[in-house]
């Protein structure tokens, strides 16, 4: 499809226009940081965001809902699915959480769809935005391969300074632009400034694995036994921060709680993480991940391996939120250089 | 644990409740009422017959208790037990109760300087001991944790009481509850936080509001105290404060480690 320009200043007004539809979810600014919240004026929307302290899957795996309601009168239980969506927009995601989509879509429609997320993903659009720096020291998106896109959004824009450029992904992203923002065709010009401007970004991210992370799935294979878990268990709090900032996370637990009337009960879901002590708890008492040490090992396990013999993608795009939330300086770019040096 | 009787609430005949305090400030017994205020139906589910805070009526046919306050002196053993043998179901309510919260802290120096400090030349008029969790005295059923409660805790562990469920008392830190909010972290903020090994529960209110969790929920099982030991350390606190920061609503736990 044709590129397409869009003058900065008619960003707020497609915000704005795009409000009267959908719930548009953006980045805005939280003391020091950043986060994806629904944007209730354009002026709070901060497209020169670094990195937000959530990503934007909390649109479409919300940390909590609710996905039934339970009636208790009469003979059974009668179970009824509660889906709470609303036709929503996230506008500035980031290349690294629009991988981290694209690997929770495969998730959530893997073997048993996932009916809550998959509608909650069919009536959001997202509309991403291109990095031209690096977040900080800690992203490492370039390794990873999330530092660009060219599929899984609607809309892409790429900052050429006056102006984004607009690279349409769907037809309903097509729909959008024509509806909500006054978009005019790109001139040559346009399109020499933009080549010019992702030629310029690419050296200003650097390397950060000493490897390359195709050979992270291989690597980690002769990894179990590695001393550096030990070590690792040592150190962490297990306070399940590094799973629960995840983009590309989804595990959750189910609860059900019933009204003091006993005539009716809410089932909820909630984010889980595999670094609890109670997460591989179950009946009996017995906890099949009882150390830290293995729940860490899990952790990179999953980012490194066993989503890709699963998914053919990699478990991890480098957005680096893990070692930012670390308080004791875990980091994941360093415990795989450490495992690669010592192969 | 005794045997549930108020299993089958669901016919006619509502649950009777009774409130009891010990060394505490009744700030959560004064969070039960309020919870009265905002769950309605509370009072359509059980009936209070003992409540000191709340109600002159003192019957002693209660099948759950909820005993607030730590235990101080010899004679509040033996009114503890009394409660337990009537009730089915015994609930600390608070950390007073649960872990005996701040009470504890003077545990932490001879307890005829207290007494000293706190009664003057009246000391020996007050028998008073170490304090301890009423945990430590009787059995326990159910614990409702923090300095004070949090109400929709209160009901919810009412709720699971009534149909004989396990209440749902999180054994994950606050942290949990703080990255679920999307909160930035105190500690990138130049502030410390006891979230990581401090039990949740409580929907991470300090941090939500900018302050450091203080853990009056007491800590998650199996800690991992050295690791946060070295976090404080690193934010700047010297030995004494860490260890200030461990014992304020801890200092129960921490001593009995000791021995």
């Amino acid at each position: 499809m044709r590129l397409r320009i869009l003058p900065k200043e008619e960003i707020p007004r497609m915000v704005q226009a795009l409000m009267a539809d959908y719930q548009v979810v953006g980045p805005k600014a939280k003391g020091p940081k950043f986060v994806f919240e629904p944007v209730a004026d354009p002026s709070e929307m901060r497209l020169d965001y670094n990195i937000t302290i959530l990503s934007p899957k909390v649109v479409l795996q919300p940390p909590g809902e609710r996905v039934a309601t339970i009636r208790l009168e009469g003979k059974a239980p009668q179970v009824e699915p509660v889906v709470e969506v609303e036709p929503t927009v996230i506008f500035g995601a980031h290349t690294c959480d629009l991988h981290a989509i694209r690997l929770l879509d495969r998730a959530f429609s893997d073997e048993y769809p996932d009916g809550h997320y998959l509608e909650r993903r069919r009536q959001t659009l997202i509309i991403s935005v291109e990095c031209l720096e690096p977040c900080d020291e800690h992203s490492f998106c370039k390794d990873m391969g999330a530092l660009t896109v060219d599929e899984g959004y609607d809309l892409h824009l790429t900052d050429i300074g006056e102006a984004y450029t607009v690279h349409v992904g769907t037809e309903a992203g097509e729909a959008v632009l024509e509806r909500y923002a006054a978009a005019r065709a790109a001139t040559d010009a346009d399109v020499r400034r933009l080549n010019q401007v992702l030629s310029a970004k690419w050296p200003r991210f650097t390397h950060r694995l000493d490897f390359d992370a195709a050979e992270l799935p291989a690597m980690l294979a002769t990894a179990y036994e590695h001393p550096i878990w030990a070590e690792l268990g040592e150190r962490c709090l297990a306070c399940g921060s590094c799973t629960n900032i995840c983009p590309t996370c989804y595990c959750f637990n189910v609860l059900d709680s019933i009204a003091l009337t006993q005539t009716e009960a809410v089932r909820t879901r909630r984010w889980d993480s595999c670094q609890l002590d109670e997460f591989a708890r179950v009946a009996g008492g017995e906890n099949f991940r009882e150390a830290r040490a293995a729940r860490q090992r899990h952790r990179f396990f999953r980012k490194g391996k066993y989503l890709y013999e699963r998914f053919g993608t990699l478990g991890c795009v480098g957005c680096g939120r893990c070692i930012r939330t670390c308080l004791v300086h875990i980091n994941i770019v360093e415990v795989f250089n450490t495992i690669h040096s010592s192969a | 644990m005794a045997e549930n009787k108020s299993q089958g609430a669901r016919s006619q005949e509502k649950v009777k409740v009774a409130f009891f305090d010990f060394a505490c400030c009744e700030g959560c017994q004064l969070t039960v009422i309020d919870s009265l205020q905002t769950h309605l139906d509370l009072l359509e589910a059980v009936e209070i017959v003992n409540f000191r805070e709340a109600s002159s009526e003192q019957r002693q046919d209660y099948q759950i208790a909820f005993v607030e306050g730590s235990i101080t002196r010899q004679q509040d053993e033996e009114r503890l037990r009394r409660i337990r043998e009537q009730a089915d179901i015994l609930v600390a309510l608070g950390a007073c109760a649960h872990t005996a919260g701040v009470n504890a802290l003077k545990n932490l120096h001879p307890l005829e300087e207290v007494r000293l400090y706190v009664y003057g030349e009246h000391a020996d008029w007050y028998d008073t001991y170490a304090a301890r969790p009423i945990g430590a005295v009787v059995e326990v059923d159910a614990v409702i944790p923090g300095c004070p409660i949090d109400r929709e805790e209160f009901v919810e562990v009412v709720k699971a009481l009534l149909v004989g469920k396990k209440p749902p008392i999180p054994d994950y830190p606050v942290c949990v509850e703080c990255k679920l909010k999307g909160n930035v972290c105190v500690f990138h903020v130049g502030k410390v936080c006891m979230g990581p090994v401090a039990r949740a529960g409580c929907g991470a209110i300090c941090p939500t509001y900018g302050d450091g969790c203080e853990g009056c929920r007491g800590l998650i099982p199996n800690p991992n105290e050295n690791a946060m030991k070295e976090v404080l350390d690193e934010a700047g606190l010297t030995l004494d404060e860490i260890m200030d920061r461990f014992t304020m609503f801890n200092a129960y736990r921490e001593l009995e480690a000791e021995e």
